[in-house]
């Protein structure tokens, strides 16, 4: 399990090099100069030419890659070139709006997707499952800012639960955080939901035909340890769906932060795009490629725990 | 199962009575004294020398006092600067301060502070557009301060009225933390503790603020929302009082009983940076830029791409303020065939190539400017560029298309189009059109109405000359619920606190 670990570390280490420095060069050749966004239309040649000297733009490139990449293995993302703040305090107030959303659609994504799963798959004929099927379909051919608006036009513009906009820090009010944090979260997990509860209920009906259950069966074990038995060889695909969806859920949460009009990473990608703040996006980049390889780890760790044999691979 | 199944959906009720329970106090609007304002951006800076005033409004009016204010008709009226008067070579002026004020951190408003204040707004590179001319800013007394001009400058109070004269504390700015930590004498108060930036900023009133009657409101709430659908919602969900508005929702609007202000905020055309054709010979010929102007339909542009929101119009000059002319809108009636004919005419009965810039945020116009200009033969290369580089670069090309904003003030409005250097119009020079310049030394010399009068003129003959292609001028609207009014400005993006009132 160890070397298993350590393998996975390395790949992500390896992945976090190679996204970071092909962000890096591919935003100077993209953004070009950033002087404009940042001081406006009407800023002369001489101080965009002060400011191009302040930021280190007048060294070549592979000067200005290594400068960033040494601090940033320390932990220093450098400064804004907006407003010339830490990049790390930046995102250090980003990053909780969006773990906020995304982490609770995960946890509702896990919990509803599993139980309906978990139920289906013993009772593949009931209403819930035929609930499913049609869910499934309905909600992939949807676009997913299409049902955000239906839930904000229901639960908010028309029931008035919950707000249509805005986000509260849980240090503020845990009951407000909580409040803000639903509609996106609910709207971010829908399909989530119906994609691993559908992995789960296949997963469960191909698992209970197998040959080991119904010598369980046979041995006169209760229904509840059967199932167990079941679920543990079927959810390794469904564990698999629900970390390929956090990734998932990390882009989508850039759609939502706009249509809830939340402060996250998603809102700050795009105005340091629009006005060319190259260190802030990296930050972010470096900070989301953490994410999805922590994610990826943890599953791995996981599926390596439920079923030796991935150790293997 | 059954136990999972009765935990599942107790605990399911439980976060769900929760949150309805505890979005009754989050959203459930704002009382009498609270004000929520839907802006489209989030504010650039804290400092105002590096704050870009269009939609800076609602959030620096909050927390600084300018020396000078503008009313709903764009005049100046006094803030911090109680009265002024230029000399009678109009080199020099002069204004009386006010006294008794006190910036949050303590520091005393005086001439010193005025002073000290200017300096740093003519030195910033937003701001210091604002005082081209100044060329020295003295403190004469302990509440009289001076500024020495290079040349006569009849935009300078309305530019330090729409945005260019908030006063900061003089320590925050010698300590150069305007941009993170404000601190002004304005009538709010900003609490960071109630605030989550990027999303909701909260301003609390001052008590015994001297202009106090001017802002109504207890706490006032800015919340930057960029999605027009998200803050439509808003307004309908009872999060906002009052929203920057996409004119596609006038309608619902009207229906829902809000109050809907609008006013034209810039002008849509093409640009032409090149009139004497060192660039692009054919632009250097007036019968081809009048063939441009004919072959657009800037009424049906307005209602297809503008939402019908604006004025259509060939003017540069807003609309219903004294320098605009209605007659010169039939100018450059819709007209193919005369387009074509002037073309022909000016010997391009063929078109000819050009190359004009990109960027998302004109993509909207791109399929009309190609098809026009495709009927007179004009073949566009487009050069794809990101919306920094295009403000940026545009003015490189011979001729780009524009949305400008407009200046409610005529002699602003001469400055920020003509004569002053600007990154849609790198070559003010008009010794080429030497009917234009003289004008311009006219409207220079002149006062009061008879310079309105000369700009007329002037707004006539850049108009006649195709200075540019006009299509135009599109509104900024804004809704506010029953109870609360906003005056729209124009030359602010948004309007500051003080344009919106109880009504």
């Amino acid at each position: 399990m160890l070397r298993f670990t350590i393998r996975r570390l390395m790949s992500g280490v390896v992945l976090l090099l190679v996204v970071t420095s092909a962000t890096f060069f591919l935003a100077h050749l993209a953004i070009g100069d950033p002087t404009a966004g940042l001081l406006g239309n009407n800023a002369t040649p001489a101080q965009r030419a002060a400011l191009h000297e302040r930021l280190g733009l007048d060294r070549p490139l592979i000067t200005q890659y290594w400068d960033w990449f040494s601090h940033a293995i320390r932990g220093d993302f450098g400064t804004s070139w907006r407003n010339f703040q830490p990049v790390s305090d930046q995102i250090a107030l980003r990053v909780p709006v969006t773990l906020s959303v995304v982490l609770a659609a995960m946890f509702l994504a896990a919990v509803a997707g599993l139980g309906i799963g978990i139920v289906t798959g013993l009772r593949p004929d009931g209403i819930l499952a035929r609930v499913l099927k049609l869910a499934s379909v309905v909600l992939f051919a949807l676009p997913g800012f299409w049902v955000s608006l239906v839930l904000v036009m229901t639960f908010a513009v028309r029931l008035k639960w919950f707000p249509a906009v805005g986000y509260v820090p849980l240090t503020q009010s845990p009951s407000a955080w909580l409040s803000s944090i639903t509609l996106p979260a609910v709207a971010l997990a829908l399909a989530a939901i119906v994609m691993i509860a559908e992995q789960l209920r296949n997963g469960f009906l191909e698992v209970s035909r197998q040959d080991f259950v119904r010598t369980l069966r046979a041995r006169g074990l209760s229904s509840r340890r059967i199932t167990l038995h079941v679920l543990r060889n079927a959810s390794p695909a469904a564990l698999t769906v629900l970390a390929v969806m956090s990734v998932g859920l990390l882009g989508g949460a850039i759609v939502v932060e706009i249509i809830f009009n939340l402060p996250g990473i998603g809102s700050l990608t795009q105005s340091a795009s629009q006005i060319g703040d190259i260190p802030v996006l990296l930050g972010l980049t470096a900070v989301t490629v953490v994410f999805v390889v922590l994610i990826n780890f943890l599953l791995d760790l996981v599926l390596g725990w439920i079923n030796p044999k991935v150790r293997e691979i | 199962m059954k136990k999972i199944w009765r935990a599942t959906c107790a605990a399911v009720a439980a976060f769900a009575m929760a949150a309805c329970t505890n979005s009754v106090t989050s959203t459930g609007g704002t009382t009498d004294e609270d004000i929520k304002i839907g802006t489209l951006l989030d504010v650039t800076s804290w400092d105002p020398a590096q704050a870009d005033i269009g939609f800076d409004g609602p959030y620096l009016s909050a927390l600084y006092d300018p020396l000078i204010a503008l009313d709903k008709n764009s005049r100046p009226v006094p803030g911090l600067a109680r009265s002024w008067r230029f000399s009678t070579d109009h080199l020099t002026l002069t204004m009386n301060l006010r006294t008794g004020v006190k910036f949050s951190d303590g520091e005393v408003f005086d001439a010193a502070a005025a002073v000290q204040n200017l300096r740093h707004l003519k030195d910033g590179v937003r701001s210091g557009q604002a005082y081209a001319n100044v060329t020295a800013i003295r403190e004469v007394d302990a509440d009289t301060i001076a500024l020495d001009l290079k040349k006569k400058d009849d935009a300078l109070l309305y530019y330090m009225g729409v945005g260019r004269s908030w006063m900061a504390s003089p320590a925050a700015i010698e300590a150069k933390t305007l941009a993170t930590r404000p601190v002004g004498s304005g009538p709010y108060t900003y609490d960071e503790g109630k605030s989550t930036p990027g999303s909701e900023y909260v301003f609390t009133k001052k008590s015994g603020h001297w202009d106090d009657k001017t802002y109504p409101f207890g706490t006032v709430h800015v919340l930057p929302i960029a999605d027009p659908t998200a803050s439509f919602n808003a307004m309908l969900s009872g999060q906002l009082d009052v929203a920057y508005a996409n004119a596609a929702d006038i309608p619902r609007a009207k229906d829902k009983g809000w109050n809907v202000a609008s006013d034209v905020a810039t002008w849509v055309g093409i640009q032409f940076t090149d009139r004497t054709g060192k660039e692009l010979k054919p632009l250097g010929d007036i019968r081809v830029r009048r063939a441009i102007n004919h072959a657009f339909d800037g009424a049906a542009m307005l209602k297809s791409v503008g939402q019908g929101a604006g004025v259509a119009t060939t003017q540069v000059f807003p609309a219903g303020r004294p320098a605009y002319d209605e007659a010169l809108n039939d100018r450059y009636a819709f007209d193919m065939d005369k387009a074509k004919r002037l073309m022909a005419e000016a010997g391009y009965p063929d078109g000819f190539e050009v190359t004009m810039p990109m960027s998302s945020i004109f993509q909207p116009w791109q399929p009309s400017v190609q098809q026009t200009l495709g009927k007179l033969g004009i073949k566009v290369t487009w050069k794809n560029l990101s919306p920094a580089d295009y403000q940026k670069n545009a003015a490189t090309y011979p001729m780009f298309v524009a949305v400008l904003a407009l200046d409610s003030n005529p002699a602003a409005s001469v400055d920020g189009r003509i004569t002053s250097r600007q990154w849609f119009n790198p070559n003010p020079s008009t010794k080429d059109f030497p009917e234009v310049d003289e004008l311009i030394g006219k409207i220079e010399k002149a006062d009061g109405e008879a310079q309105v009068t000369l700009i007329r003129q002037l707004n006539e003959k850049i108009t006649d000359l195709a200075w540019q292609d006009v299509w135009y001028q599109a509104d900024n609207t804004y809704f506010s619920v029953k109870g609360v009014k906003v005056t729209p400005i124009t030359g602010m993006m948004f309007p500051t606190l003080r344009f919106v009132q109880r009504g």
